[in-house]
């Protein structure tokens, strides 16, 4: 049975994590993030922050013109990890592996 | 530590919820610059339609209408990684299969004035972006609604410059909404 991953389990990180895996492979910019999780600029930066450090996505920062744009991307280990937690919520709503 | 089902279940409809969200937004995104050429398309259309006698019509939209389905083609390609393989065809097959409807309708109704022809692409646009907006993405049901009406009032009030009227009011109509759909 896959293990809970209680990292991704905080209901921001988890929607932070189907967004970007929602992407494929493709960056997502902090403001199109914030539209789709309705988080608050500080909420979302800091759990970026904690996922960033878990190794689960990538920050790159950069200018477009005089512009500053963040992009966040879901590394593989990321992409690993929330497969594999998708993967034990449907196996408790499926009742595997117990009860 | 364990989560109860109904957690997991809760969670599981966050995930799909949030990622449906993200793919909205995704799809907006490639959407608004497609609709931004098709405003174009529309702009030069109606431009020629008002300019040049109707046995030139067929040769002004037919070059213009096969530029914008290359270019919906290549610019859907865009969300290929995220949408599934193939979708630019799918697209263009649909505009295909709208444009081949269009042309029957004209062949079987034969309208006995220019009026109707030139409306017909604007109300079966607000038709099909309706059609669009209440299945997957809900802007498109408003562009799609403005068109519609934007032809209408046309039809009913500008009937002089219907040709003009259906390049400013429609094109430029597609151009906004596609601004609208980019910064979704």
């Amino acid at each position: 049975m896959a293990e809970l991953d209680e990292l991704i389990h905080q209901p921001l990180r988890l929607k932070i994590m189907a967004a970007l895996h929602a992407q494929g492979a493709e960056p997502l910019e902090f403001a199109r993030l914030k539209a789709i999780t309705q988080a608050t600029d500080g909420n979302l930066g800091s759990h970026l922050t904690t996922l960033e450090k878990a190794g689960y996505v990538e920050i790159a920062k950069d200018f477009v013109g005089k512009k500053p744009r963040t992009r966040v991307a879901m590394t593989p280990a990321g992409r690993k990890a929330f497969r594999r937690h998708v993967e034990y919520l449907r196996e408790v709503v499926e009742g595997v592996g117990g009860e | 530590m364990g989560i109860s089902r109904t957690e997991a279940a809760s969670a599981l409809t966050d995930i799909e919820r949030t990622a449906g969200r993200s793919r909205e937004l995704k799809g907006y995104q490639i959407a608004g610059p497609i609709l931004m050429v098709w405003g174009v398309v529309w702009i030069l259309g109606y431009t020629g339609m008002g300019l040049l006698p109707p046995e030139q019509w067929g040769m002004t939209w037919l070059p213009l209408d096969a530029l914008g389905i290359l270019a919906t083609i290549l610019m859907s390609r865009r969300g290929k990684n995220a949408a599934r393989a193939g979708s630019g065809w799918k697209i263009a097959a649909g505009a295909l299969t709208i444009m081949a409807f269009m042309t029957a309708t004209y062949l079987v109704f034969q309208p006995t004035s220019l009026e109707p022809a030139i409306v017909y692409p604007g109300l079966m646009t607000g038709l099909v972006y309706g059609g669009v907006g209440i299945a997957f993405a809900p802007r498109f049901l408003w562009i799609g609604a403005g068109v519609f009406v934007a032809t209408l009032v046309g039809f009913f009030f500008f009937q002089p410059w219907l040709a003009f009227w259906m390049a400013a009011v429609g094109g430029g109509g597609l151009i906004l909404g596609g601004l609208w759909l980019r910064r979704a």
